[in-house]
């Protein structure tokens, strides 16, 4: 039986990523289509539900369609451009290595080379599908002929209730100040020093009591320590916790229980938290980089430069106005279907679908050792 | 020229879009400023003092002695990321790191008691080698930058070599049974003049930015070119005698002080084969003045040789076949050697 396999370089839970490729495996299998995802290196955490890409060879079904959540670098990529069944590329951005060079020049050359794995990949791909009109371009650039703009699949559309136990605990603490939250990984194109040193400014300026909040995995650990080094060199490394690894319902609590989203990030393929923070109705400032103006629309406060002083104001305006801020989430609360986040499952499922119905074609009518990799554009 | 790691992104910027950071006020700068020192490239201090703290801070870890959580998992991959002095701090640490985890897990495994004593003893002895060290580093560091900025952080003239792509191809072809060396990379156009030939050729460049770039246009998917980001001498030192059959030094040549220009024509001297060959590729001294601000001028440790002065220091060390070939098109000589066979 042929069917629609995943491919990742590794599977990780609470990855943005990760979690887009588990739910598309989930809505392919509730469809009816047989789908396994495949990864370079096991994740011990999810080990179990992942095989060997290198295995995919026994398994291979004439009319299997092969797609690859790109993110980074894997031998995966050279390895599906030579493959002979279609190849999606379901494209989540690459970070630029220059943000990685000052911090470990390993993974700054790992995304150099990502780069050039998507150029050698996107022009053999039968299908390309960004996550957003930033990606999509991106796609566009490096020689993908066709390409669509589905967004991710893992948000979760209503959203998950906060952890009830988590959001009392967290709202009888503090000291009663603006509660500054900013969530993705401690990476450096996140660029959460901009959020400390603006809140470093709000304290000594409006809101001496505000405090911040950042939710990520430490992706960098020399950036992750460096975070936590320069909010004590400043003095405020007790105005700043530093949350990982926490469950979607304490997630969904961070959200209930704060102010507003400060999100400087300098480079975003998508940006899951703006969403997530719409849906939990907290209003958003953020840096308008990469898809995150296309993602917050007119639904949040978008910022086209950021110093500390930029960033303090406009979340200080922002909580002093409660009626801007009602508006603002109301917007907020709009957003996903604009985006058509609600839709984007069974949307994705049928452009895949799509393109596996042009292999079982091909493959009625070619020997099976031949090449069934469609050679024009898809009709959408 | 900068440390700039991206084309999209700039140490004065530290951003890819908006205003760059140099339209700050003045405090807004210094804020943002401080968290950049804190990055691992081009501070001493932040690996040394993290790797001590990660030492004396107690972990605790099921099955092991109090007070020691073993070898920082990702210790050598931050070692191998830092500039090349801290490099070898992050090395020495790892291997004595390594010894005491070895120590300790032999003492667990064999149900030996390890008394607090013996403990405090090994962890003396590591912290005193790392002191030593890092004295070491940073007496060496401020002899050869006593104003404290690194060169490679001044705003540097890059001229172009490109002229001597010709030359270049030809020595490295003289002796194609032997891989060659160029380092620095500059523009990458004498990389890229030999990116088709047949000899397996090592660019060295010790900007981050400018290795990963090459890397990403050369490294993937060649067999034939391997950037290795790492200081010239360094690299240098790291390779066996008679092991090259040409060594291209560029750009290195000229901003080191006298005694690190010597200090890297010996070594490539050392490590070219005999029949292989030796190129400098020089900037010109009016060229080279007259691209300096004053500030620069005045801090950085050195400036070009003459082509002459090359002539005569490496002729008075043994090389042979000496020639100046004068810059025509752009504003680089060439000094070409052979080391006799």
């Amino acid at each position: 039986m042929s069917g629609i396999h995943l491919f990742v370089p590794m599977l990780h839970i609470r990855d943005a990523v990760g979690e887009h490729t588990r739910a598309l495996r989930d809505l392919l299998v509730a469809a009816g289509v047989a789908s396994r995802i495949y990864t370079e290196t096991p994740d011990p955490d999810t080990a179990e539900e992942t095989r060997p890409y290198l295995e995919y060879e026994a398994d291979a079904q004439p009319g299997d369609v092969l797609v690859y959540q790109m993110a980074t670098r894997s031998d995966m990529a050279d390895w599906l451009a030579n493959r002979r069944e279609p190849v999606v590329v379901n494209y989540h951005s690459l970070t630029p290595p220059g943000y990685f060079a000052p911090w470990n020049n390993w993974i700054a050359r790992h995304q150099a080379r990502a780069a050039s794995e998507l150029r050698r990949l996107a022009p053999t791909a039968a299908l390309g599908i960004g996550v957003s009109q930033f990606d999509a371009a991106e796609l566009r650039d490096s020689g993908c002929a066709d390409v669509i703009v589905i967004p991710v699949v893992n948000v979760r559309i209503p959203p998950v209730e906060p952890d009830a136990a988590a959001l009392a605990g967290l709202r009888a603490t503090g000291e009663g100040g603006p509660r500054w939250l900013s969530v993705g990984r401690l990476a450096p194109n996140k660029a959460h020093q901009d959020v400390i040193a603006a809140l470093f400014v709000a304290r000594a300026t409006t809101a001496p009591t505000a405090t911040l909040t950042i939710v990520g995995s430490p992706s960098e650990p020399a950036y992750a320590r460096a975070l936590r080094r320069y909010a004590a060199d400043l003095g405020i490394g007790d105005a700043v916790e530093f949350v990982s690894r926490i469950s979607d319902g304490e997630l969904a609590a961070r959200y209930a229980s704060s102010d507003v989203l400060v999100m400087a990030s300098e480079h975003e393929g998508f940006g899951v938290p703006l969403v997530e923070a719409m849906l939990n109705g907290l209003p958003v400032v953020a840096f308008a980089a990469g898809a995150v103006a296309e993602v917050v629309g007119d639904a949040g406060v978008l910022l086209d430069a950021k110093g500390p002083r930029r960033i303090t104001e406009e979340v200080a305006e922002l909580l002093a106005d409660p009626k801007r801020r009602q508006s603002l989430i109301a917007a907020g609360r709009g957003r996903p279907a604009a985006l058509g986040l609600d839709r984007a499952g069974s949307d994705l499922v049928a452009a895949l679908r799509r393109v596996a119905d042009g292999a079982s074609h091909a493959a009625e009518h070619l020997d099976s050792a031949d090449p069934v990799r469609p050679t024009g554009p898809l009709s959408h | 020229m900068t440390e700039s790691t991206d084309p999209g992104t700039s140490e004065t910027s530290g951003r890819s879009d908006g205003e760059p950071r140099t339209v700050l006020p003045a405090d807004e700068r210094g804020l943002l400023d401080a968290f950049d020192r804190l990055r691992p490239q081009g501070t001493l201090g932040w690996n040394f003092d993290d790797a001590v703290r990660r030492l004396v801070e107690p972990i605790e870890a099921p099955g092991r002695p109090a007070g020691w959580g073993g070898l920082p998992a990702d210790l050598w991959q931050r070692g191998r990321a830092t500039q090349a002095s801290e490099r070898v701090l992050g090395d020495v640490v790892q291997l004595l790191a390594q010894d005491l985890t070895e120590y300790t897990d032999r003492a667990v495994e064999e149900s030996q008691q390890i008394s607090a004593n013996e403990l405090a003893e090994l962890r003396r002895s590591v912290f005193d080698a790392i002191r030593f060290l890092a004295a070491r580093v940073e007496q060496l560091e401020s002899s050869s930058d006593p104003v404290g900025l690194r060169a490679g952080q001044l705003d540097l003239p890059n001229f172009s070599g490109s002229e001597w792509s010709g030359v270049v191809a030809g020595r490295t072809a003289s002796r194609s049974d032997l891989p060659a060396m160029m380092g620095e990379l500059g523009d990458d156009a004498l990389l890229s003049a030999l990116a088709g030939g047949d000899v397996r050729v090592e660019g060295v460049d010790p900007r981050g930015s400018v290795a990963w770039a090459a890397d990403a246009k050369f490294g993937a998917g060649s067999g034939q070119i391997d950037i290795v980001f790492a200081d010239v001498a360094d690299h240098l030192r790291s390779l066996p005698d008679a092991s090259r059959g040409c060594v291209v030094l560029a750009g290195c040549v000229d901003r080191s002080d006298l005694a690190r220009k010597m200090d890297l024509v010996d070594q490539a001297r050392r490590v070219v084969a005999s029949g292989g060959s030796l190129v400098l590729l020089v900037t010109d001294q009016v060229a080279w003045d007259d691209s300096l601000g004053p500030v620069v001028r005045d801090l950085l440790p050195g400036r070009p040789l003459h082509p002459q002065t090359w002539l005569a220091v490496l002729g008075h060390r043994g090389l042979t076949a000496l020639q100046w070939k004068r810059a025509t098109t752009g504003s680089v000589h060439a000094v070409v050697a052979e080391v006799g066979r």
